[in-house]
C-alpha cells in the first residue's frame, strides 16, 4: 500500500527477511476480528497502518474449514450477540457486506422433565412466550425487563476504555454514580450474587428457572451456584440491551461474514494486510514501543503497536518478562483455566421430512439440563472429567441461510458447555466430549445419532494451534471481577508508551465484540493526535 | 541493611544460625522476633553498643534478613527487573542498593544486590518475597534460592571493621569489593553492604561454621555485638527508613481505606535509589507517571527534647501536618532524632512536635541533614551536592 517503492516483497507480501521497514504509523498484530477492526480504525484516521497476521488468511480463529468432503463449516463462533453496534456503524460494516440471515433469533428450549418452550425472538421477548402459568410468564417478563435495563446501564462498565485506569472499584463507583439508589443496590447485589440465588428468589422450580440456569452458565467458567456467577449474564444481555443491532443473530454466510466485512473495511481504509507474517517480538526502546520483529528476521518500525493476539503471546512472548511488570505477569499466569466450551459440527445424512423439524431448524435450539446436572457438570469438568450432560446450543446454517444448504445432507453447528479445559486433549478426551455432546443432543433430537455422518470437534487447543496463540485465551471466561481485573491490567498495556492491547483478555464476555479493538484504536489515535507517541 | 519492623505478636521465633553464638554474648537476654527469626534487642547496653559502632567495630547478626542466591544467564536482567539496583552494571565483587517497587511505582521493600561471579548474585531484602521472586523468574533463565537460615550472616560496621576482619583471618576482604573463598577450611563470602547509607561488610558462611567464625573474631577482642536498639539509633542518624515502621510496604497496604496507596521512593527520600534515567525496572513506568507529584514526605527531624514518642503529632505554623513514625535519643546530636511522615505540601524546615505529660505542650524540631538525605539532594541536583556520587551506588 503506502510502502516505499524500493521495498522488496516476497510472494506473500511480507517484508523480506532481515530488512528494516520504516515510515509506518501503526502496526496491528493479529488478524482476527479485533485486529481487523483496530487496523481499520487507524487506517480510516489516515495512519499508515500495517496489519500482520500469522495465518494464511485474516480472521484468526474465525475461519472456514472443510468439515467433511464438500461440507464447509466456520470455526470459532456460530452466532453473534455482542458485536459492538458502534463498531458496525463507525466502520460501516453493512456497506462492506455484513448481512444477517436471521436477527433476534427465535429460540426453542428443550428440557428433560418439561415440554419444550418456544420463544418468538430471544429471551428478551418473554411477552411472546406461550406458558400455561401466566404468573410465571409475567415474572419472566418483569425479570428480563429489569435485566435489560441494568445491562443497558452497565454497558460502559463492559468496555475496556472505562477500566483502563486499572481501578475496578473506582470504575464501578463511577458507573454507579449516575444510578438511582434502587438500580445501584440491584447492581451491587447482582455483582456478587450467585445465579442460583438470584433465580431461586424470582422463580419456582420449573422450566423457566431451568432454562435461565443453563443460559447463565453457558460459556461461563463459574457454576451458577457460585458467587459472582450472575453478572456475566448481564454482559451477554448487553448486546440485546443495545437494541436490535446487538441482538443474537446469524450472519448471512455464518460468522465468517463479520471477518469478510471487516476485511473489506480494512481494505477501504488502506490498511496494508500482511498474512503469513508471524511476529517474533515487539521492540521496546526505553519505555516506548518501537515496532515489531518478524519471525523471518524483518523489522517493521512504528510509534504505535496494537496487539490483538492473546495476552500471554503479546506480553510474555513478544515483549518478554524482562520488560513487563511482575504484577501484570501475575495477573496473566496465576489462574489456570479449568472450563472450556466445545465447538462441534455434525454432518447429518438426509434431510428433515416433517414440518415441525424443519421449523425448529430455523431456530436457535438450546438444551437446558436439570439444575442439579448443570452443577454436577461444572464439578466434573473442573476435576478433568467430561460431564454426562452438557448445555447445548445448536443452529442449522443451511436452514438459516439458503446459500449454505447442502445436497442430501445437513450441517448442525453446536456449542457444548462445560467441558474440561485441556490445552492438548488426547483422543480419548475428544471421543468422550463428542459422545457427551451427542448424548445431550439426543435428549431433544432422538435418533439423531443414527444420522451422523461426521463429527468435527474443535477445542480451545485446536483454535489456539491454528493461530499460534495460547489456548488459555480461548477457555471459558472467569468470574466478572477477575475478567475486569485482567481486562484492566491488559488494557493498561504495561504502561508502554505507544503500545495498545485488544486481545481476548481485554474483552468482557465471550464472543465477537470488537469493543476492545475500538477502545485500543481510539486511545492510540488520541495519543497520536496529541503527539504523545 | 535495614531490619524490618518487629513481629510484635510472634511467638517462638526460630533461632538464627548465629543464635548460639550471639546468645552466649548476651548479658541483657532481651530478644525479639524479626521475620520469625530471633533477634537481640540489647546485648549489654544501648549506649555501649552505640559507642562501639561509632568508635570501634560492631558485629550484627543479620540472620533475620532474607537472602536469595541468584544464578543463571539472565540473573542480571532478573535482578534489574526485580529491583532498581543496577545489577547488569555491577562488576564481579560490586554491590548496589536498590528498591523493590510495585507496578505503580510504590515501594515494596529495600534491597541490596551483590555480584559474586559472572552469573551468581546474592540479594538481601528486609522481608521475604519468595512468591514474587518465583513469579518474576518465570520465563527467564534464572534460579533464585532462598538461602536464609542455611547460612550465617554477620554484619561488621564501624571504623575498625577491617581490623575485625583481619583479626578473623579474612585479610583478603575489604569494604568495597565482594570476595569468596575458603578461609582456614571454611567456605566464606564477604560482601560490602550498607546500613542505610553507612558502609560495612557482611560475612556469609555455612551455618555449621557459625560458631567457628564467631569465636575466631571474639577471641581477638576487637569488636562487640550490637543489638537492634543501638542499630535503631544509628539508622535514624543515617536517615534510613525502616519498612513496616516508617512506611507500610506497598504489598501490605490495606486497600480497604481507599486512600492508602503506599509510598513512592521520592516520598521516602529515596528517589536516588530509583533513577528513571537508568535501565528498566519493575514499576518504572508507573513511577514515571507519578514522579514529581508526592503526596507525603518522610523527613528526618532533630527534636529539641529528650523524650519523644512514635505517633506524636507534627505541627507546622500551628496546624497538624503529620506524625512521628520512629525516634530515638541520639548521643551524638544530644537530641531526639526521628522520622516523621508529613503531608508533602507542608515540606519545610521547621516544625513543632507535641509532647505528652507531664509537661504537655510542643517542642521545636528542625529537618535533619543525614547521609541518606545528602544523597537524595545530590541526586535531585541541589546546589552544593555532587550528583555523580548519588546516582552511582556501586561500591
Amino acid at each position: 500500500m503506502n510502502k516505499p517503492a524500493d521495498m522488496p516483497e516476497d510472494e506473500e507480501g511480507a517484508t523480506v527477511a532481515g530488512r528494516i521497514e520504516g515510515g509506518i504509523d501503526a502496526i496491528v498484530i493479529g488478524d482476527g476480528v479485533d485486529g481487523l477492526a483496530a487496523a481499520t480504525y487507524l487506517g480510516k484516521a489516515g495512519l499508515h497502518t500495517i496489519l500482520v497476521g500469522a495465518g494464511k488468511e485474516p480472521g484468526g480463529r474465525i475461519a472456514v474449514r472443510e468439515i467433511a468432503p464438500g461440507v464447509e463449516g466456520v470455526d470459532g463462533e456460530h452466532l453473534v450477540g455482542l458485536l459492538d453496534p458502534e463498531v458496525i456503524a463507525e466502520l460501516d460494516l453493512y456497506r462492506h457486506g455484513l448481512e444477517y440471515a436471521a436477527r433476534r433469533l427465535d429460540t426453542t428450549y428443550f428440557f428433560d422433565a418439561y415440554d419444550a418452550l418456544r420463544f418468538d425472538g430471544d429471551l428478551s421477548q418473554a411477552a411472546n412466550i406461550a406458558l400455561d402459568d401466566d404468573e410465571e410468564r409475567d415474572a419472566l417478563e418483569a425479570f428480563m425487563a429489569e435485566l435489560l435495563e441494568l445491562s443497558a446501564f452497565l454497558r460502559p462498565a463492559f468496555r475496556p476504555a472505562v477500566y483502563a485506569s486499572g481501578d475496578t472499584q473506582k470504575m464501578l463507583g463511577k458507573t454507579l454514580a449516575g444510578a438511582s439508589s434502587e438500580t445501584a443496590s440491584l447492581i451491587r447485589r447482582y455483582l456478587i450474587a450467585s445465579a442460583g440465588d438470584v433465580l431461586s428468589a424470582r422463580f419456582a422450580d420449573g422450566p423457566l428457572k431451568t432454562l435461565l440456569y443453563s443460559e447463565v452458565a453457558f460459556r461461563s467458567a463459574s457454576a451458577p451456584n457460585e458467587s459472582l456467577s450472575f453478572m456475566p449474564f448481564l454482559r451477554r444481555l448487553s448486546g440485546e440491551a443495545a437494541g436490535l443491532q446487538g441482538a443474537v443473530a446469524y450472519p448471512a454466510g455464518g460468522a465468517i461474514a463479520v471477518v469478510t466485512a471487516l476485511r473489506r473495511a480494512a481494505q477501504g481504509a488502506k490498511v496494508d494486510v500482511r498474512a503469513s507474517a508471524p511476529v517474533k517480538s515487539i521492540l521496546i526502546e526505553g519505555d516506548r514501543v518501537a515496532g515489531v520483529m518478524l519471525e523471518d528476521g524483518g523489522q517493521l518500525r512504528a510509534p504505535i503497536v496494537v496487539a490483538a493476539t492473546d495476552a500471554s503471546s503479546a506480553f510474555l512472548k513478544m515483549i518478554g518478562p524482562a520488560n513487563i511488570d511482575i504484577e501484570l505477569q501475575r495477573v496473566l499466569t496465576t489462574q489456570r483455566p479449568e472450563i472450556a466450551t466445545a465447538r462441534l459440527h455434525f454432518v447429518l445424512k438426509g434431510v428433515a421430512q416433517d414440518e415441525t423439524t424443519r421449523a425448529n431448524m430455523k431456530r436457535r435450539l438450546f438444551y437446558a439440563p436439570p439444575v442439579e446436572d448443570v452443577t454436577a457438570a461444572f464439578l466434573d469438568a473442573r476435576a478433568g472429567r467430561v460431564p454426562e450432560k452438557l448445555i447445548v446450543e445448536a443452529v442449522f446454517p443451511g436452514a438459516l441461510d439458503d446459500k449454505l444448504l447442502l445436497d442430501r445432507r445437513q450441517l448442525m453447528s453446536v456449542m457444548a458447555h462445560p467441558v474440561p479445559f485441556d490445552a492438548t486433549p488426547d483422543d480419548a478426551r475428544r471421543e468422550a466430549i463428542k459422545n457427551a455432546a451427542l448424548a445431550s443432543i439426543e435428549m431433544f433430537a432422538t435418533g439423531l445419532s443414527e444420522r451422523v455422518e461426521t463429527v468435527d470437534l474443535r477445542l480451545p487447543g485446536d483454535e489456539a494451534a491454528a493461530v499460534g496463540a495460547n489456548a488459555g485465551a480461548y477457555a471459558a471466561k472467569p468470574d466478572i471481577l477477575r475478567q475486569w481485573a485482567i481486562a484492566a491490567a491488559t488494557a493498561a498495556s504495561g504502561g508502554i508508551n505507544g503500545f495498545y492491547f485488544c486481545g481476548p483478555e481485554a474483552q468482557i464476555g465471550s464472543g465477537m465484540s470488537c469493543s476492545a479493538a475500538r477502545s485500543a484504536a481510539r486511545a492510540a489515535l488520541r495519543a497520536y493526535r496529541k503527539g504523545h507517541v | 541493611m535495614i531490619f524490618p519492623g518487629e513481629d510484635i505478636f510472634a511467638d517462638a521465633p526460630r533461632p538464627t544460625p548465629l543464635f548460639a553464638a550471639v546468645a552466649s554474648a548476651s548479658e541483657a537476654n532481651l530478644w525479639t522476633s524479626i521475620n520469625g527469626w530471633t533477634a537481640a534487642r540489647v546485648y549489654s547496653s544501648v549506649s555501649e553498643e552505640y559507642e562501639t559502632a561509632k568508635n570501634s567495630a560492631a558485629l550484627a547478626d543479620l540472620g533475620p534478613l532474607t537472602r536469595y542466591a541468584v544464578r543463571g544467564a539472565d540473573s542480571a536482567d532478573f535482578l534489574g527487573r526485580l529491583t532498581t539496583a543496577p545489577a547488569a552494571g555491577l562488576h564481579v565483587g560490586e554491590s548496589a542498593r536498590g528498591l523493590m517497587l510495585n507496578e505503580q511505582g510504590f515501594v515494596i521493600d529495600l534491597a541490596e544486590v551483590s555480584r559474586l561471579s559472572e552469573d551468581l548474585f546474592v540479594i538481601t531484602t528486609p522481608t521475604a518475597h519468595g512468591r514474587r521472586i518465583k513469579l518474576a523468574a518465570r520465563g527467564m533463565n534464572v534460579d533464585a534460592d532462598d538461602i536464609s537460615g542455611q547460612v550465617a550472616a554477620l554484619g561488621v560496621f564501624g571504623p575498625q571493621a577491617s581490623g575485625v576482619l583481619a583479626a578473623a583471618g579474612l585479610k583478603s576482604v575489604n569494604e568495597t569489593m565482594a570476595a569468596s573463598g575458603v578461609l582456614r577450611g571454611v567456605e566464606t563470602a564477604a560482601r560490602p553492604i550498607q546500613f542505610g547509607a553507612l558502609p560495612g561488610v557482611e560475612l556469609i558462611f555455612p551455618k555449621d561454621e557459625a560458631l567457628t567464625i564467631w569465636e575466631r573474631i571474639m577471641r581477638r577482642g576487637v569488636g562487640a555485638p550490637i543489638g537492634l536498639d543501638a542499630m535503631e539509633v544509628l539508622r535514624l542518624e543515617s536517615g534510613a527508613p525502616r519498612p513496616g515502621v516508617d512506611f507500610i510496604p506497598a504489598d501490605r497496604v490495606s486497600k480497604a481505606g481507599g486512600n492508602n496507596k503506599g509510598r513512592l521512593p521520592e516520598e521516602l527520600g529515596l528517589a536516588h535509589l530509583a533513577p528513571l534515567d537508568h535501565g528498566w525496572f519493575n514499576g518504572r513506568r508507573g513511577l514515571r507517571e507519578r514522579t514529581g507529584k508526592p503526596e507525603r514526605r518522610l523527613i528526618s527531624l532533630s527534636i529539641d527534647d529528650e523524650v519523644s514518642m512514635p505517633g506524636a503529632a507534627v505541627f507546622q505554623n500551628g496546624a497538624p501536618v503529620g506524625r512521628i513514625t520512629s525516634c530515638a535519643w541520639s548521643p551524638a546530636r544530644k537530641r531526639v532524632v526521628a522520622f516523621a511522615d508529613i503531608a508533602a505540601s507542608s515540606f519545610g524546615k521547621d516544625y513543632e512536635i507535641s509532647v505528652p505529660a507531664p509537661k504537655e505542650g510542643r517542642v521545636a524540631a528542625r529537618v535533619l541533614e543525614t547521609a541518606e538525605s545528602a544523597l537524595a539532594k545530590a541526586y535531585s541536583g541541589e546546589k552544593g551536592y555532587s550528583a555523580g556520587a548519588a546516582t552511582d551506588f556501586r561500591r
